[in-house]
């Protein structure tokens, strides 16, 4: 039966957004119609609607972008050795993986490139955003505090990267925002509960400590709703103030 | 003791309980699982151990005129394992409840049999996951259609119709205008089936009077020696209802303001109530078990509900305590 295009408006269809950083993946995602992923490192958010694909530098003009994205079909959970029958001695050929099978690559309407060509992993997100985002910070859904102070740095031209990685491991921290700047980098992590504020809820990405930030070489800055609340973000100068102490925030690299 | 909430998780955006798209887009249990692994990671964050899973999670796995829809379950078998086996790890309760058009003691053979199937594929799936026998599918007797009696006894005959793997699973509960406990009662004499004690549908449809404590106890005593029983338990909505009302033409009216009726839910649980309930669960030799609250704001309210015990009761989760 004929495929029924989804309208690409509706918030609902989640999307992840995977990194594909060899040509033979692509040729895999878009001639095989599938993706891969360890189950020992997926991501918080695997479930999805759709897939887009963020791709690294290997892949000349189309580099540091999500440039497609295709409907998910099927999860098969499955061992290496039987996703790459090529590699039956690859050290972690009995490792369990995920096999996502997707149909067509389709290319979105305008590439989504990462300014500061950082390194990706994951992106959960949805298909509004992934054809209304104009770079990869616009693709994180926050809370709305987050989202509010994401407004405030756009208006205010900062150019702040969201879930920025703090540390690397299992244990991974990240800041909710990071402004890179000329002398020093600053950490804004958002305090604030992410559905009803007087409802605790653990969060997804776990806060790092400030003892731990600033150990890290990171200038760190915690606020709560109180903080952000208002039309204009009462937090923002005192940001603004800090970076520039730092000698404001450096251009990214492909501005 | 555990406590638990059905399907829609409102603490963290962006969590789907299942694969929502149209039958035209190839919807798939697998990509349903997939959406149920990231729930489990959160319930595990939040220290939640029982949670009532999508009643549409294998999409049209009975709908009669879509039959390439029906293998999913038996395709899905390693990532059901899989799923099960994370459950088991975090010591999560999980059910299903069917829904309210899914009736098995219909007089339309046809609707009555689609949801036989629809108990057998959730038993197939509770089954793929290997969850033990406290994994049920909760279902109400269904319509009256005019004659209670024969109403109960159609039951009870289709449920004997049933495979065994699903009737094994299924479990019965009162409602709130039909079926009091005292009907359940007569299918559980009759057909063995554990019955889910509903609160606050006791509440509402209570025709022959039975004492609280007494329709609770004969509800847990329906249940296996070896299977830790679950009650439903929500509180009466109290706010304000705004009602949006359109015209004849789609011509938007003003909103009207509507008191709540008593069967509807609140968002959340009124600790007083719960505490009160315990209390009174307490003075009496009862079998322990778990509770689904059935607010409208779902996990919001167990986390609410658990800081508010703390408060109040502390100790009131743990039995034998005095909380």
């Amino acid at each position: 039966m004929a495929e029924v295009q989804e309208p690409v408006t509706r918030q609902q269809w989640r999307v992840l957004v995977a990194v594909l950083n060899s040509y033979r993946d692509f040729e895999v995602a878009r001639e095989e119609g599938w993706y891969r992923i360890p189950l020992r490192r997926a991501p918080t958010r695997v479930g999805a609607d759709y897939l887009a694909f963020y791709q690294t530098s290997v892949f000349g003009e189309e580099r540091w972008a999500v440039n497609y994205y295709a409907p998910v079909r099927r999860y098969h959970i499955v061992s290496r050795r039987s996703l790459l029958p090529g590699e039956p001695n690859h050290p972690r050929a009995d490792d369990l993986y995920y096999r996502i099978e997707i149909g067509s690559l389709r290319r979105l309407p305008r590439s989504i490139p990462s300014l500061r060509l950082r390194r990706i992993t994951f992106i959960p997100t949805t298909l509004e955003r992934l054809f209304g985002a104009e770079e990869i910070n616009d693709l994180w859904c926050g809370t709305q505090d987050e989202e509010q102070l994401w407004r405030a740095f756009k208006e205010r031209g900062l150019a702040a990267e969201r879930r920025y990685p703090l540390t690397e491991g299992d244990e991974q921290r990240t800041a909710d925002f990071a402004l890179l700047c000329k002398k020093g980098r600053v950490a804004v992590c958002v305090d604030t509960e992410p559905a009803i504020r007087n409802v605790k809820v653990v969060r997804e990405h776990p806060l790092i400590s400030e003892y731990e930030a600033r150990a890290l070489g990171w200038a760190i800055l915690r606020l709560d709703s109180s903080d952000i609340a208002g039309p204009e973000a009462a937090c923002l100068r005192t940001i603004v103030e800090l970076a520039e102490r730092l000698g404001g925030v450096a251009a990214p690299p492909s501005s | 003791m555990r406590l638990g909430f059905p399907v829609k998780v409102l603490g963290q955006p962006g969590l789907k309980s299942h694969d929502t798209r149209r039958w035209q887009n190839h919807p798939h249990l697998s990509v349903s699982l997939a959406y149920l692994r990231d729930v489990f990671l959160y319930l595990d964050r939040q220290d939640i151990r029982m949670y009532r899973m999508a009643a549409d999670l294998a999409p049209y796995v009975s709908h009669p005129d879509l039959p390439r829809f029906r293998y999913q379950i038996d395709d899905c078998a390693t990532e059901l394992s899989a799923l099960g086996a994370m459950a088991k790890s975090y010591d999560l309760r999980l059910s299903f409840h069917l829904q309210l058009s899914t009736v098995l003691n219909a007089l339309d053979e046809a609707i009555a049999l689609q949801a036989a199937q629809l108990i057998t594929a959730q038993a197939m799936i509770l089954d793929g996951m290997k969850l033990g026998d406290e994994a049920v599918v909760v279902t109400h007797v269904g319509g009256v259609y005019g004659d209670k009696g024969t109403a109960l006894d159609r039951f009870a005959a289709r449920y004997d119709l049933l495979p065994d793997r699903a009737g094994r699973r299924l479990a019965l509960e009162n409602d709130d205008k039909r079926f009091s406990v005292a009907d359940i009662m007569w299918v559980h004499r009759r057909t063995g089936l554990p019955l889910v004690f509903d609160y606050l549908h006791f509440q509402n449809h209570n025709p022959e009077g039975m004492r609280l404590m007494e329709a609770l106890q004969v509800c847990l005593d329906s249940w296996p020696q070896n299977v830790r029983p679950k009650i439903h338990f929500s509180s009466p909505r109290t706010g304000m209802r705004v009602i949006e009302r359109t015209g004849p033409q789609d011509e938007r009216r003003d909103p009207m303001m509507r008191a709540p009726r008593p069967h509807q839910h609140a968002d959340f649980i009124d600790p007083f109530e719960f505490v009160d309930f315990l209390r009174k669960v307490k003075t009496i030799d009862l079998p322990e078990f778990d509770f689904m609250l059935e607010a409208k704001a779902k996990d919001l309210a167990v986390l609410q509900l658990r800081e508010h015990l703390t408060r109040f009761a502390p100790g009131a989760m743990y039995w034998g305590s005095n909380g």
